[in-house]
């Protein structure tokens, strides 16, 4: 079976092996909603396919909303007082310096609300679409995508990436491991260890390699697990990322200094600059994490570093994806497990708070200069149009051209939606 | 023979008992004088159980036996009333049961579950399962018993001494010996930091560190204090975590609730899932089969909690100190005058200033009771049973209505200053509904790769467990053992299920599981990366953390001291920076490396360029290969950063409750084949070599080499393969090294 896999070429077996792993899956195919009938996604519908690619950034920690994207004038306003927008984008946030420039090419969501004030759970809500529970993993939107669309064709490189992170973590959830995100901790390293270790030829790597699957013969045929074969296709997916021309995408040093300067000498900033050569060289999917957003003490110095960052950051991304002409095939998606508590603390910080924050998008086919929703005059509540994780996932894959309405049954036999029956928010794209 | 299978066929089997060597094996006759050679194991009511060579359990009624054996059962179980007494319900409270007769009952009460499972299995088109797996043979038993108890491959000594032992209590003995070993204290803090989710870095840029916790943990396991006891002290301890104690010892177990500073409910959300076994925050999103738990019974909980502050408060501090004086915050009053200091000194101010700061602020990171319980509902409470902004009265959780009758209920919940300490006494009491329960279950996953009811962090309803009757007796073995973890281990570890070879049939997700054997696991990053160290050194445990009392020592400022004065500030700051670089440099970097933006800068120099040869392999405390400190990963930074052997691997960041994972994924396996770990391995002076280097054969070497890597010996087929790979060139060890440790089977534990 194996060997005979092998004969295939690259794609054939690639496809090959997505099917077995629907068949494996007991995938079934049937409209949960009525959202297609309904107009709400599919073919034709706003938006729907316009993104080929998707760049996550995270903001680790609870993005603050008020002092960034929903900024406040009355009894909750933050430090710093707001700076006008382009377009429908009043205000934002006083850090928000770079990004009022570009303004005109994004949408503010101001109505989200989550259930959760919670850094594990919020997280994997605002990454999943579900809550997190002992009995199952949920896939991520890379690997949804990987399953719906299949594995992209004509590159070895992998279908999603993360950035700034040790860890894919939920990664494929209840798909193979196969379609797990690839976790780059460090931009500036890249892929490590791409290589043999000095004064291994290619021959010898070679033999190692087919020694390697010789003593392992009778293992492999006693134990066939899952897992077991996971691991296998682990290593002849990596062997032959091992030999392939696009792993030049992961090397930054191939980038112009000036263009390196613009995203900002920090871990973040070079992540965002890796996702755009990423996605350039056909990566469907990049999240790029970031932190430091938990501002319980002292939120005036933690906006002077972390928000104003992420100001550089996010324009310095969203300008070059539009110079390089991605933008209108490239989502780029903000998003925090949660918002901050409106009052400010004792300890001149604020708190967790998912009853209302904001989320972000821009390009791949979304309005510029929009805000969608809004809440209350001090940021406590959603005023209008309240738009949940799972809305804001569901949002994502309509984009990504994912059939949000169709339910995937996982190996325990429990059925699964993109974005758990969340709705996309049509009203954003263009 | 012919009578033997007749007998047997003829008998209803039904339950199994293995593993029990009451009484020895003898002839059976039946009353139409048919024979058969086998072993009592039990009588339950009417039918007698019998165990037969190949260790098939066959049950039928007694009265199929001939008078004089049916007397001779009787008498047999009045000698040795060990088996399960009935068929339903609980088996009898084992009151000093040796480590044998407790681990038959549990291999009984395994195999009860097992047999009433197979109705289920048929319908889904699977096979019943009649007995346990196979037992395993010497080979696996080594390999995996050294991983399970000591966390690490046994090294080629260690293999070979067992193999060639022919006492039959050899299994047992080796048991004994890994439990009593350094190796069992590093894997089982191992564990339980996952669990707790144990940090150095606590984050809020303020130099608090989990070290003093780190070090507390690991001497609480190495003591093996019981988990009842562990728990309290943490539920219950206030101050610093590096406060010196009266026996010298310093303060650690604050780090508990220190770890979720601000955040109360994340960590009491916590303290139920991981201790209790009970997820309050599922009554959110779904109805409970069998307890609902309201938002309202939340904030009661939390209310035990309510008049205690992880930050130093004395103005609102319950028991104020003695002279009353206690009341100022010496630092911001003398800041002024510090600050005169440094600049009189030549100091740069602003750059002196944050780390000053970060410094004193540490000091102010302790858990105090204050004279108040401040709970109140949240702001967005919607149930009509209360307002939002109500206060909130202490109350207990009950899982079903007698339970309030149950000693552990009986706790004081009125006097603010004692409300933690009877939250602790309740949640750690041996009658408390799931205290007991939820660590067997955890200790259960821990030998067998799951849970009995799953998830471990939700027990929910133990009725609705694989095996109930199990779940509830472990429970009850955990009491009597005394919470002792390594007791209870000891028990698992000498079950015949345990002993069993590893499952093969494929489990899904959240499909039960009813332990014919352990489940195939792939070794944990830390089993990975210690086995690693273990093909490496040989005896991994030699290699320990330096200076561990050295920031405890040095971060230490009593801000509420009177006497404090700017001069001792700065003395004691500037030995606290002295100490971090001190530190750093043992520990071949320390956190100050880890942080976010400074890689970019200061990556270069540690780049793989100037690892240290492998010939520079000597005895010493920090032992490195290129940028890899060779010691255990209980001896390392906790996590390891990113990047590293270890979170490639999957260890958990330690932000979620056992957050590790064993998928595998690109850079790991980029790592196992290119990386320095491997390059180490198969360097001509790893240790690997060195032991070939003592047998002079090519065969024997090749032995060698398989003994050191997967503790068993070459099959014919891969001595050929090795004979080949030999014939080919010098590199033919280094090359057999690499695939080895690359194998699947390297990687899975059988």
């Amino acid at each position: 079976m194996k060997t005979e896999l092998n004969k295939l070429n690259p794609i054939a077996r690639r496809d090959f092996m997505m099917r077995t792993a629907q068949a494996a899956l007991g995938v079934t195919v049937m409209p949960a909603l009525n959202l297609r009938a309904a107009g709400g996604t599919g073919p034709g519908t706003a938006g729907f396919g316009k993104a080929k690619n998707v760049i996550f950034l995270w903001m680790g920690g609870g993005m603050t909303h008020i002092d960034t994207w929903d900024p406040k004038t009355g009894s909750t306003k933050g430090p710093t007082d707001p700076i006008k927008g382009k377009g429908s984008v009043d205000f934002l946030g006083g850090s928000m310096k770079n990004m009022a420039e570009v303004s005109d090419k994004i949408t503010i969501v101001r109505s989200m609300s989550s259930k959760t004030g919670v850094h594990e759970s919020g997280t994997y809500i605002m990454k999943t679409g579900y809550e997190p529970r002992g009995t199952i993993v949920h896939p991520n939107l890379g690997a949804w995508a990987s399953h719906f669309l299949g594995r992209i064709k004509g590159v070895t490189l992998p279908d999603s990436v993360v950035v700034n992170s040790g860890s894919a973590y939920p990664g494929s959830g209840f798909f193979p491991p196969a379609l797990s995100p690839i976790p780059i901790s460090n931009p500036e390293t890249g892929l490590q260890n791409i290589r043999p270790s000095s004064g291994v030829s290619d021959n010898q790597f070679q033999k190692r390699v087919s020694l390697m699957d010789e003593f392992d013969t009778a293992f492999r045929k006693k134990f066939q697990s899952e897992e077991v074969k996971a691991y296998s296709e682990f290593y002849d997916e990596t062997m032959k990322l091992m030999k392939s021309e696009d792993l030049k995408a992961f090397d930054l040093s191939q980038e112009p200094a000036n263009v390196r300067e613009k995203f900002g000498r920090n871990q973040f900033g070079q992540g965002a600059l890796l996702a755009r050569r990423l996605v350039q060289s056909g990566v469907r999917f990049v999240e790029v994490q970031s932190g430091g957003w938990d501002m319980h003490n002292n939120i005036d110095q933690a906006l002077n570093t972390t928000a104003s960052s992420m100001d550089q950051v996010f324009a310095a991304l969203i300008q070059d994806l539009a110079s390089n002409g991605l933008l209108e095939s490239t989502m780029v998606v903000m998003g925090s497990e949660f918002g901050r508590t409106p009052d400010i603390n004792e300890n001149e910080g604020r708190d967790h708070y998912p009853l209302a924050y904001s989320t972000v998008f821009a390009g791949g086919g979304v309005k510029g200069g929009f805000v969608y929703g809004a809440t209350d005059k001090d940021g406590r509540r959603v005023a209008d149009k309240q738009v949940t994780p799972q809305d804001f996932q569901a949002t994502i894959g309509h984009a990504m051209g994912l059939p949000v309405d169709e339910v995937v049954m996982s190996p325990s036999n429990r059925p699964f939606t993109v974005g758990d029956k969340g709705v996309p928010i049509l009203d954003i794209f263009a | 023979m012919k009578q033997t299978t007749k007998l047997l066929s003829s008998l209803t089997v039904l339950a199994l008992f293995a593993g029990s060597a009451l009484a020895e094996s003898r002839t059976w006759t039946d009353v139409q004088g048919r024979q058969v050679t086998a072993t009592f194991v039990g009588l339950e009511g009417d039918n007698i159980t019998l165990q037969t060579a190949d260790g098939t359990m066959h049950r039928f009624p007694l009265a199929n036996l001939s008078a004089e054996d049916q007397a001779l059962a009787k008498k047999l179980v009045a000698e040795a009333p060990a088996a399960p007494a009935a068929a339903e319900g609980q088996p009898a409270y084992l009151a000093n049961a040796t480590v044998g007769k407790a681990a038959a009952v549990i291999d009984g009460l395994v195999a009860r579950g097992l047999v009433r499972a197979n109705p289920e299995r048929m319908k889904t088109g699977k096979k019943p399962i009649t007995n346990f797996n196979a037992p395993c043979n010497d080979e696996q038993f080594v390999r995996r018993v050294y991983l399970d108890i000591v966390g690490r491959i046994p090294n080629h000594e260690e293999t070979t001494a067992f193999l060639a032992n022919s006492a039959a209590d050899k299994r047992a003995k080796l048991i004994d010996m890994l439990l009593d070993s350094p190796g069992y204290n590093s894997h089982m803090y191992n564990y339980v930091a996952e669990m707790l989710r144990v940090k150095d870095d606590f984050g809020g840029g303020n130099n608090v560190r989990g070290l003093p916790y780190i070090n507390w943990l690991q001497q609480q396991v190495e003591k093996n204090v019981g988990w009842d006891k562990m728990v309290y002290s943490m539920l219950t301890a206030t101050g610093k975590m590096w406060d010196k104690k009266a026996d010298g010892t310093y303060n650690g177990e604050a780090g508990y609730l220190l770890r979720d500073t601000g955040m109360p409910l994340d960590n009491l959300a916590n303290t139920l899932a991981v201790f209790l076994g009970t997820d309050v925050a599922c009554a959110q999103c779904h109805d409970h089969p069998f307890s609902d738990w309201t938002q309202h019974q939340f904030f009661e909980l939390a209310s035990f909690f309510g008049a205690s502050t992880t930050r130093y408060q004395p103005r609102r501090q319950k028991s104020r100190t003695k002279d009353g004086m206690a009341m100022t915050n010496m630092a911001d009053k003398l800041m002024p005058e510090v600050e005169g200091l440094i600049e009189k000194g030549g100091g740069d101010l602003t750059r002196i200033r944050n780390g000053l700061r970060q410094f004193i602020g540490a000091n102010n990171y302790a858990i105090t009771d204050l004279a108040e319980n401040s709970t109140k509902l949240p702001h967005d409470y919607k149930y009509p049973d209360a307002k939002p902004g109500d206060f909130v009265a202490p109350k207990f959780i009950s899982w079903s209505k007698d339970d309030k009758n149950l000693a552990a209920y009986k706790q004081k919940t009125k006097v603010e200053e004692d409300l933690r300490v009877s939250f602790a006494t309740w949640a750690t009491h041996p009658t408390n509904p799931r205290f007991a329960m939820a660590i067997a279950n955890r200790m259960w996953k821990r030998a067998f790769g799951q849970g009995i009811s799953e998830p471990v962090t939700n027990i929910d309803d133990p009725n609705q467990s694989v095996n109930p009757e199990l779940l509830k007796h472990l429970a009850e073995e955990m009491k009597r053992v005394k919470f002792s973890l390594k007791d209870f281990m000891r028990i698992l570890y000498n079950t015949r299920a345990y002993q069993s070879e590893a499952t093969t049939e494929f489990i899904a997700m959240g499909e039960p599981y009813y332990f014919q054997g352990p489940l195939l696991r792939r070794m944990t990053a830390e089993q990975a990366w210690d086995s690693y160290m273990t093909l490496v050194l040989g005896d991994p445990d030699k290699y320990k953390k330096p200076l561990e009392d050295l920031y405890s020592k040095s971060i230490d400022l009593d801000l509420y001291n009177p006497k404090l004065d700017a001069k001792t500030i700065l003395i004691k700051y500037d030995a606290y920076r002295r100490m971090a670089a001190k530190e750093s440099a043992m520990m071949g970097g320390g956190l100050a490396d880890a942080g976010g933006d400074m890689m970019m800068e200061g990556s270069k120099g540690k780049s793989k360029g100037d690892a240290a040869p492998a010939g520079e392999m000597m005895e010493n405390a920090s032992l490195k290969y290129g940028n890899l400190v060779l010691r255990r990963a209980a001896e390392l930074e906790q996590p390891a950063r990113p990047g590293h052997f270890l979170t490639d691997f999957g260890q958990s960041p330690r932000n979620l409750i056992d957050g590790s994972n064993k998928i595998g994924s690109v850079p790991q396996v980029l790592m196992m084949m290119n990386g320095q770990a491997q390059e180490m391995l198969t360097n001509q002076d790893s240790l690997i070599f060195r032991t070939m280097e003592k047998v002079k054969s090519p065969s024997e070497k090749v032995e060698a080499l398989f003994l050191s890597v997967l503790s068993r010996r070459p099959t014919l087929v891969e001595k050929d393969i090795a004979k080949r790979a030999l014939s080919s060139g010098d590199d033919g060890y280094a090359n057999m090294i690499w695939a080895l440790i690359n194998t699947r089977e390297f990687i899975f534990v059988q």
